[in-house]
């Protein structure tokens, strides 16, 4: 399911089935390694657009989680343990943040949700044929994980 | 006097001239916005055209296989290449079989012996929905219809896939 009506609608009919939500954590930040930073971005936004279709009816994908690299991590992760916090009224039982960034990893303890470092694909031709083939794969695996949380 | 009535003065032939020039102008003008008006009529529809999904028929098996293929969708403003699957075998008498891969429960992409504890099944990770080799649904499990079936056609040896259809509940 996807933050939009369509889905929503269809969520809260069915809300017992969709125990799972995934935030996509991406970092922005205009420095000199700009075009780095969007192909992420754009990598990890296909990415949780893939898990999202592969287990639609168990996932829900939230609106994805802009925070500043350089920006104090502490103050982030009480941010965004308020999302956590808010959106596990629904109920939601699982919660997975995503993200490229491995400086989460330290802080893993301190966050309210289970924390998925990806590997960063370096750099590559978005819509060529082995980048959706490699982001295949990491949607395969990182799936395989979720389910063994169900 | 007859004579005198097949004259034609120079007043009406500037006239009949110039309606005929005007004329020719103004359907100059009309053509393109008309064309316009009529060529959603004109355009063939893409959703329902069947599409080399590339694979020969005769590497088709009984045992289901996964295949993926992109077709053009064109919504508004927005021209995507939306990812399609299917999962082909051919059945006992050598029939393709093409079912769509998405649950009828909540839309999760199910797969071929996708748990060990079922094998000879489709099985929905999410919920643990279960259908027969014919894309049937198990009775008990979350899914109330079968896979649907896709429109179909072997064109020199390859087959073609179209839209889906959707089945009655088991």
């Amino acid at each position: 399911m996807r933050w939009q009506k369509s889905d929503v609608d269809k969520y809260v009919s069915a809300k017992e089935y969709i125990d799972t939500l995934i935030i996509p954590l991406i970092d922005f930040q205009m420095d000199q390694d700009l075009e780095n930073n969007a192909f992420q971005n754009e990598v990890l936004t296909i990415l949780s657009n893939e898990l999202e279709k592969e287990l639609t009816g168990r996932i829900m994908l939230a609106p994805s989680y802009y925070y500043i690299k350089t920006f104090d991590k502490d103050q982030e992760i009480v941010r965004l343990n308020h999302w956590v916090e808010n959106v596990k009224k629904q109920p939601f039982k699982h919660i997975f943040l995503l993200s490229f960034d491995p400086a989460w990893k330290k802080s893993e303890q301190a966050l309210d949700a289970s924390f998925v470092w990806i590997p960063k694909i370096q750099s590559g031709d978005i819509g060529s044929k082995e980048m959706q083939h490699t982001i295949r794969e990491q949607v395969k695996q990182i799936g395989e994980l979720i389910r063994s949380y169900w | 006097m007859s004579d005198k009535k097949q004259q034609v003065s120079r007043r009406q032939f500037l006239n009949y001239t110039l309606t005929g020039v005007g004329g020719f102008m103004a359907a100059g003008l009309l053509v393109s916005p008309l064309r316009m008006a009529i060529d959603p009529v004109l355009k063939d529809s893409a959703s329902g055209e069947l599409v080399n999904v590339g694979i020969s028929v005769d590497d088709i098996t009984d045992v289901p296989t996964r295949i993926d293929w992109t077709v053009e969708q064109v919504d508004g403003w927005y021209k995507s290449e939306p990812s399609r699957s299917a999962w082909v075998y051919k059945d006992g008498n050598g029939d393709i079989v093409a079912l769509s891969p998405i649950c009828t429960h909540l839309g999760c992409v199910v797969s071929w012996e996708g748990s060990d504890a079922h094998p000879d099944h489709f099985y929905c990770p999410c919920h643990d929905g279960l259908y027969t080799k014919d894309g049937v649904n198990v009775p008990g499990t979350p899914p109330l219809a079968p896979l649907p079936t896709f429109e179909q056609e072997i064109r020199d040896g390859m087959l073609f896939l179209g839209n889906t259809i959707d089945r009655e509940g088991a």
